[in-house]
């Protein structure tokens, strides 16, 4: 009796995966609470309607979608990517074209909607400042890269990406709209002035760690951040002042085994109900046009899709065609 | 030249070797050399021929390498961590190693299960530790501030100061545990007869101690260096941006700028360095063929 108990339970076990396979995708992102935010309202609500598993996979690493799809053997199905790679790996060839029949493209913002890749959320880079730590909070980038009105160490983000450099040539007075093409001995030389007084971050858990704690009382964030850090207790002060936007995208590396899934997964993520519920958890903004009329306004006014007035939007066209241009320097410049 | 000194050391052990069998101890080792080969050799030798194929068939990568400001700093603040990593542990070390053989065997279990437990605890939690305890607001900087000895705290974290109190910490075990070895070999008695002769403790340790040592000291120094050379997360965590390391440039550049042949030139100068230090080692200071 025991044994066939034991048996049972052994080919159930043994069932179960081989279940999984014919109905699973995998999802992957960057980890964090930005990613236990799209487990929750994307894949759990899309699991639920569609009976398709997803599986949770990450951080992002696009040396690893580069291997996948250079052996043919691509275990990942969408992937949350920066905007800017979402362009370049686009004209690379190392993405599936979507398909527009699956996801409503019509109410997506145009601004984060290519052949190969829709928006995720987007962004705002800001900044922000721990108030409990100093008398006086930065307002403006130019104030964020004076030494002497703002002493101290300040926090940046590491990688290279669209963001640091335009505060750079914000701050030193470039107009928000000639950043483009970007001057980047200019960028550099102003970031040089503070360059010893930089802390740098590398994942938002980091940030978040070091505007808590003070050792950086100030500095450069992704919006989201702040407002979770801010959900915890801590006197968070955002300037949205020349907030510099940018998005994340969804993307399906090329040979994707479970396409047909990915794209119904897609469609229900950019979905008007499952963005503003994934803004809501997030303070990230949605990409979907009829999503702020599903939330309630305090939460709609906590977005950055509501700071639009001073916005700076950075060009993901360009990022996307001078991406490895700028990166490769801006490491030699962060090495020296 | 391991199966040499296996074969050298059973037939030590055994005035009467065991009989022959046939095709000898290679078969026994036939599944971890074939795993090795698969798991290591093979990708090895991909990397390797990337460096020189890609982006173009040449030397290319090698020649970026060595030719730039930046990459020529990483290499050396690579040797510099590992070397001033090592020369810290060793000093550090060996005085605890030599308390750990002398003192009652209870209390040497005792401190032993310390480090042990130490090196088994999570590495990036203890990465994290350090960074909490040296930052500007950290418990050091703070009680420093406290009893007025500094009026700013001290920069001890996000630069190379970090990383080799972080990575101190962390290769410690590692020169402590065959230095203990070495000096439980020592014979008591010839610093017993060194002090009878005449000899100051000074003279002891200098004269007697420390020469007998040298073969561990060594061995266990190399070892730190080599690991030291490689290591990431620990630089990744404490340094910062301007004290980059070998294996984050590798990793940089791997996994942000998506340059495999130039992080295959990379890591294969790294490989080269290795087994350049490991033949010293099997060379100068293998304990077996001391013997």
């Amino acid at each position: 009796m025991k044994i066939t108990t034991i048996f049972a339970l052994c080919a159930l076990v043994a069932s179960a995966p081989s279940m999984a396979a014919d109905q699973s995708m995998v999802f992957t992102s960057w980890g964090g609470t930005t990613q236990d935010a799209q487990k929750s309202v994307w894949a759990d609500g899309f699991s639920k309607a569609s009976h398709i598993t997803v599986l949770q996979d990450g951080p992002t690493d696009y040396g690893k979608i580069k291997a996948m799809v250079e052996s043919g053997n691509v275990s990942w199905d969408v992937v949350d990517a920066e905007g800017d790679y979402a362009v370049k790996a686009g004209k690379d060839g190392m993405l599936e074209k979507l398909d527009f029949s699956v996801i409503d493209k019509s109410r997506l913002d145009p601004r984060f909607v290519t052949d190969y890749a829709v928006g995720s959320f987007y962004y705002s880079f800001v900044i922000g400042c721990n108030k409990d730590a100093v008398k006086a909070c930065p307002k403006t980038w130019a104030d964020l890269f004076n030494l002497k009105k703002f002493p101290g160490k300040r926090a940046f983000y590491k990688w290279s990406a669209p963001g640091v450099i335009e505060a750079a040539l914000l701050a030193d007075g470039v107009p928000a709209d000639k950043l483009y093409p970007l001057d980047l001995d200019r960028a550099f030389k102003k970031l040089d002035t503070i360059k010893s007084s930089i802390v740098w971050w590398s994942s938002g858990a980091q940030s978040q760690q070091l505007l808590a704690s003070a050792e950086t009382p100030y500095g450069f964030f992704w919006n989201g951040r702040l407002t979770a850090l801010s959900q915890t207790g801590v006197h968070v002060e955002t300037s949205w002042d020349q907030n510099i936007t940018a998005a994340d995208m969804l993307v399906v590396p090329k040979g994707a085994k479970n396409k047909a899934a990915a794209m119904k997964f897609i469609a229900y993520a950019t979905s008007p109900a499952a963005q503003a519920k994934f803004a809501e958890l997030t303070g990230y903004a949605p990409i979907n046009l009829d999503s702020p009329a599903l939330m309630t306004k305090a939460v709609r006014d906590s977005l950055p899709d509501q700071q639009a007035a001073t916005q700076v939007n950075t060009n993901l066209a360009y990022w996307a065609k001078h991406r490895d241009e700028i990166a490769t320097r801006w490491y030699a410049w962060q090495a020296k | 030249m391991a199966i040499l000194t296996a074969k050298a050391t059973l037939a030590q052990a055994h005035p009467n070797p065991p009989r022959r069998q046939p095709g000898g101890p290679i078969r026994y080792v036939a599944p971890a050399f074939i795993l090795i080969a698969i798991f290591f050799i093979v990708p090895v030798v991909m990397l390797l021929l990337r460096s020189v194929l890609e982006p173009t068939p040449g030397l290319e990568n090698y020649a970026t390498l060595f030719g730039s400001t930046t990459y020529l700093r990483v290499f050396i603040n690579t040797f510099l961590v590992a070397g001033i990593v090592t020369l810290a542990a060793v000093v550090i070390g060996f005085p605890v190693a030599w308390l750990l053989v002398v003192i009652p065997r209870k209390w040497s279990a005792l401190c032993l299960a310390v480090i042990v437990l130490s090196m088994w605890t999570n590495l990036l939690t203890r990465t994290y530790a350090w960074m909490v305890l040296l930052q500007h607001t950290g418990v050091i900087n703070k009680v420093l501030m406290a009893l007025g000895l500094i009026d700013h705290p001290l920069s001890l974290v996000n630069n190379i100061t970090g990383v080799c109190v972080g990575m101190v910490y962390i290769m410690l075990p590692f020169i402590i545990l065959p230095l203990m070895g070495v000096l439980k070999a020592i014979d008591p008695s010839t610093l017993r007869a060194a002090a009878l002769c005449g000899a100051n403790k000074w003279q002891c340790f200098h004269r007697v101690l420390l020469p007998l040592s040298l073969p561990g000291v060594a061995a266990g120094a190399l070892m730190v260096f080599v690991m030291s050379l490689g290591y990431f997360v620990t630089p990744a965590l404490l340094g910062g941006a301007s004290s980059m390391m070998l294996a984050e440039l590798i990793a940089q550049l791997v996994q942000s700028l998506l340059k495999w042949g130039l992080g295959g030139a990379a890591a294969f100068v790294l490989l080269v360095v290795t087994l350049g230090l490991y033949y010293v080692q099997l060379r100068f200071f293998n304990p077996y063929t001391k013997r």
